[in-house]
């Protein structure tokens, strides 16, 4: 047990890292480990991601074909995937961010029905 | 795939990356680079898994899905054993059928002939309007050779015989003496030794011989040190040059093979004689871009010029071409297609009764497939899944239908004439194997697709809202499964049709009068062929000798020698004048077929005698030429006259000095080139005033005529230990091979036809079954309101009737079509035979009622208060 305050993390559901990557390369391209990193600086670390998982999830998509793969290198002159956004993806995260929306609004609705 | 490969080449790489990436950061925030590094593996998480994770995104899911759905399919079959080895069964008898058919389809009509290029291969004949196809006459043939220019080869092929000595049983071989080019025309190298040269074309050239690969391997062995050694052939020295392979295949029967020039020299009359037409065969190759038409139109002018050139011989003579692989399937194609057409519809039929037991049992899994497809799943993934499993139920019906199959070819090896295959082998090979997998997958489509898009169509979803009362199928499947039982009567009514015409034809063919009595005869042929029986008188002896010897042998009621036995292959034609009769043109003589016989071989034969006598031992070299004719022939020239005491020579009137034969007595027409074929006219003379050293001996005993054939045997070898006796049949034999093709098509065609019949009939049943199983609640009802059990029974009764009367409708209908294609093979009725449409219209609509009547009986018993009682 370590002493420091816990932040209450939370698992990914199902599906939703998929829609998770899509909006991190809204910004731009990357690679991995930078991915991984926006996921949880941008939810204030509450996500936890096993940043492992990031690269079936990947792989997924480029089979999908929502995000392409190119070599380069990065920042500090080392060779690097950089994942980027395609035209198909950009309005795949469209549909999604809507769908996901709807079934957040849903889902609080039922837990706060008083709201 | 090769996307796959590239994405996950550099996984490992990747993650190595991130890891680093990782570290470096925890090292960054104060770490110690152990720690940072532990850290950042543990962020990571399980590299091993991940790996697997990736990998899996890109594997090949279908293939899985496949493996998932085989699985499946196998597990439902399993639950089902009832079900699964009525359908299998059904399938194996309906695949079992097809390879069986194909690999006779295939060993006559479609295997590659063992030549090169067989295609532009063509067998040449003359024709002469008063026979029909003959041989060929050597000098024809080498005009043919030198005037043509759309063959770029041609070559001659004569067959002969010898007689084989020196071994423990002489025996008679089958030659053929060939043109120098014949092999080497055909692509066919000897085995070993050499092909036959140039020079060995003209008479003179000394005796030499290629071996065929089975007598080389049953009389020598297979003594690879053959070429160079002899073999003696009738009392002749040959020099063996070489082996045929074992692969090669001829038209005629070939223990070996010799230069033509060998033959030239023993028969330089025949060689030289443009009217000799006797067993010369000519094969020629077409020059490269002449088609067939063009060929034709080519010979028949060559022919047309030797007419006119040569009157005598050659009037009205033209010039037949055929591609060879006709010449070698001849008689027996019409039968195996209509075979082939009938064991497609077996599977059909086979096919139809499958997709029907899915769709009953497809009735009670709709709920299963409504919820799934509720649950989400894709229909296109749920018709996949019901056709593997039906592809599994068809692979497993291929299995065991090979084995029947195997069966099956031993026994239609047995059923047909084996020189109606002349020389093909008929064996399951990469090819019927290829078939059947072709078979299984297509009647697995067949029989799976229409239950499957059935029981997934939308509006099953209704099945769960409904409760779905025992899965009661809407109108749309009964109305398929009608379909598919009517599809079932019609196809069953066609190929009843087949073999009702079949045995009716067989029937009208038995019951020809063939002239003769073939009972208790048996038939056995010699050929002298030595020095010692080069003059006549010695050939006489051997003959008198042989008959004294052999009618005294117990049991032994007559016997007589003759040229020329009816259903046999051997023929003597001659053109004869009648005296007075004023002169044709030469093609246009009478061309009777000749008998030269003993005494006695009419009245062992049991051919009738109509007028006059028949031949004595009289009638001999010194006496008056005598002779006899048919009835045929005594109609045609002495219409209004007796014959007897009229006389006939041989050849046209210029022969001279003309000799002339005393006509004595008037004999029964004989059909001697099969039951089917019309009598021709024949006239007989005496054997010891026409010499002959190839005859027949034809022996009627007191009982089995087989049984005397040793004794025979002994009787003839007592005179010379080296004659072989050959050919050696009864006369019933020989009847009944005349129309072994018929009987063949019969038995098989009944076979099939029955089969259908028996699955037609199951169908109807089931469907008939299945509907009263259905209708028990309306049943209900109506006896309830005071519907007689009468009419209940006709109801039901009735829809079975329908649809076999619809069924048997459609069937006519098929038939008439399809029957007019067997019609060569039919005999003495029309393809339309009304009898036979009737009568197994009849025969099928009893069959139905017959099946109809099981459920009929269930729907009477039915009780109304249990049936109105359930829900």
């Amino acid at each position: 047990m370590s002493t420091k305050e816990e932040r209450e993390r939370i698992e990914l559901l199902q599906g939703t890292l998929d829609l998770l990557i899509l909006r991190t390369l809204r910004l731009g391209h990357a690679h991995g480990h930078a991915i991984a990193k926006a996921i949880e600086f941008n939810s204030d670390e509450v996500l936890q991601v096993e940043q492992g998982s990031l690269y079936p999830a990947l792989h997924r998509l480029i089979k999908r074909g929502w995000i392409s793969v190119e070599e380069g290198t990065s920042e500090n002159n080392r060779r690097a995937k950089f994942y980027k956004l395609t035209l198909k993806g950009r309005r795949q995260l469209t549909v999604e961010t809507r769908k996901w929306d709807k079934l957040a609004g849903a889902i609080a609705r039922i837990l706060r029905p008083s709201e | 795939m090769w996307r796959r490969k590239r994405m996950l080449k550099e996984l490992d790489e990747d993650i190595r990356e991130h890891i680093a990436r990782e570290t470096q950061d925890n090292i960054e925030r104060g770490m110690s680079p152990e720690d940072a590094r532990h850290a950042a593996m543990r962020k990571f998480g399980n590299v091993t898994q991940v790996m697997e994770e990736t990998r899996e995104v890109w594997s090949v899911v279908w293939l899985n899905q496949l493996l998932a759905d085989i699985r499946f399919g196998l597990r439902m079959l399993r639950k089902n054993p009832g079900f699964t080895a009525v359908a299998v069964l059904t399938l194996a008898l309906g695949i079992g059928a097809n390879a069986a058919v194909f690999s006779v389809v295939y060993a006559v009509l479609l295997r590659p002939l063992p030549y090169k290029d067989p295609s532009s291969l063509i067998v040449l004949n003359e024709t002469t309007p008063m026979v029909g196809t003959v041989s060929v006459s050597y000098p024809n043939f080498l005009d043919w050779r030198d005037q043509s220019h759309t063959f770029s080869e041609m070559a001659a092929v004569r067959g002969v015989g010898f007689n084989l000595a020196g071994v423990t049983q002489p025996e008679n071989i089958s030659g053929g003496a060939v043109s120098p080019n014949f092999l080497s025309m055909l692509g066919v190298r000897p085995f070993l030794g050499r092909d036959f040269d140039a020079s060995e074309e003209k008479a003179g050239t000394p005796p030499v011989i290629l071996l065929s690969y089975s007598l080389w391997q049953s009389h020598f062995g297979g003594d690879p040190n053959i070429v160079g050694r002899t073999i003696k052939l009738d009392d002749r020295s040959f020099t063996i040059v070489g082996v045929l392979p074992s692969n090669y295949r001829s038209l005629d029967k070939t223990d070996v093979m010799l230069p033509i020039g060998v033959w030239a020299t023993d028969n330089s009359e025949d060689a030289k004689e443009r009217g000799s037409r006797g067993d010369l065969g000519v094969i020629g190759r077409l020059a490269t871009g002449v088609s067939l038409t063009k060929a034709r139109a080519e010979m028949e002018g060559i022919a047309a010029r030797l007419a006119t050139e040569y009157p005598a011989s050659n009037d009205r003579f033209g010039v037949a071409l055929q591609p060879i692989r006709d010449a070698f399937v001849s008689d027996i194609r019409p039968a195996i297609l209509v075979l082939f057409g009938a064991v497609m519809f077996v599977l059909l039929i086979a096919c139809a009764n499958v997709a029907n037991l899915f769709l009953v049992r497809g009735a009670s899994r709709t709920k299963e497939v409504a919820l799934r497809i509720a649950l989400g799943a894709s229909r296109g993934r749920i018709i996949s899944q019901m056709l593997t499993e039906s592809f599994v139920l068809a692979v497993l019906g291929g299995v065991l239908g090979l084995a029947l199959a195997v069966a099956g070819i031993g026994g239609m090896s047995r059923l047909i004439p084996a020189d109606m295959l002349s020389g093909a082998t008929v064996n399951l090979n990469g090819a019927v194997l290829l078939f059947a997998a072709c078979v299984v997958a297509l009647a697995s489509f067949i029989f799976g697709l229409a239950p499957a898009l059935h029981s997934t169509k939308p509006d099953v979803q209704s099945e769960l809202k409904e409760g779905g009362r025992s899965g009661s199928a809407g109108a749309g499947q009964s109305q398929l499964r009608a379909a598919l039982a009517t599809a079932e009567i019609s196809l069953a009514l066609i190929l009843l049709v087949g073999a009702g015409l079949m045995m009716k034809s067989l029937y009208r063919l038995l019951a020809v009068d063939p002239g003769f009595r073939p009972d208790r005869v048996l038939k056995l042929e010699m050929d002298l062929r030595t020095q010692q029986y080069s003059k006549d008188p010695a050939v006489l002896n051997f003959w008198q000798q042989v008959l004294e010897k052999v009618r005294v042998l117990p049991g032994v009621e007559a016997a007589a020698v003759g040229t020329a036995v009816p259903l046999t292959d051997s023929h003597g034609r001659a053109d004869v004048t009648m005296e007075g009769m004023t002169a044709p043109a030469p093609g246009n003589y009478p061309h009777p077929d000749v008998h030269i016989i003993s005494p006695g071989f009419v009245e062992t034969l049991g051919i009738p005698l109509l007028r006059g006598r028949t031949f004595t031992d009289a009638d001999d070299e010194k006496a008056p030429l005598v002779g006899m004719i048919n009835a045929m022939t005594a109609k045609r020239f002495f219409p209004k006259e007796d014959p007897i005491g009229k006389r006939f020579m041989f050849g046209h009137p210029s022969t001279d000095p003309p000799k002339w034969y005393t006509i004595v007595g008037v004999v029964g027409d004989t059909r001697l080139y099969g039951l089917a074929n019309p009598a021709r006219l024949e006239v007989y003379v005496p054997f010891r005033q026409n010499p002959r050293s190839y005859m027949a001996l034809v022996v009627k005993s007191g009982a089995d005529p087989a049984a005397l054939t040793s004794a025979i045997r002994e009787a003839v070898q007592s005179i010379d230990k080296d004659q072989p006796l050959f050919a050696i049949s009864t006369m019933k034999e020989l009847v009944s091979n005349s129309v072994a093709t018929r009987r063949m098509t019969l038995v098989l065609l009944g076979l099939f036809s029955g089969l259908a019949l028996v699955l037609g009939a199951i169908g109807i049943y089931g469907v008939i079954s299945y509907s009263v199983a259905q209708r028990t609640h309306e049943i209900g009802i109506r006896m309830a309101l005071g519907a007689p059990r009468r009419d209940v029974f006709r109801l039901v009764v009735g829809q079975g009737l329908e649809l076999a009367g619809i069924g048997i409708a459609i069937g006519i209908a098929g038939a008439l079509g399809l029957a007019r294609l067997m019609s060569s093979l039919l005999y003495g009725i029309s393809a339309t035979d009304f009898e036979t449409f009737a009568g197994v219209s009849i025969l099928l609509a009893l069959v139905a009622l017959l099946a109809c009547f099981i459920p009929a009986q269930r729907a009477m018993r039915v009780d109304p208060t249990v049936a109105l009682r359930y829900e």
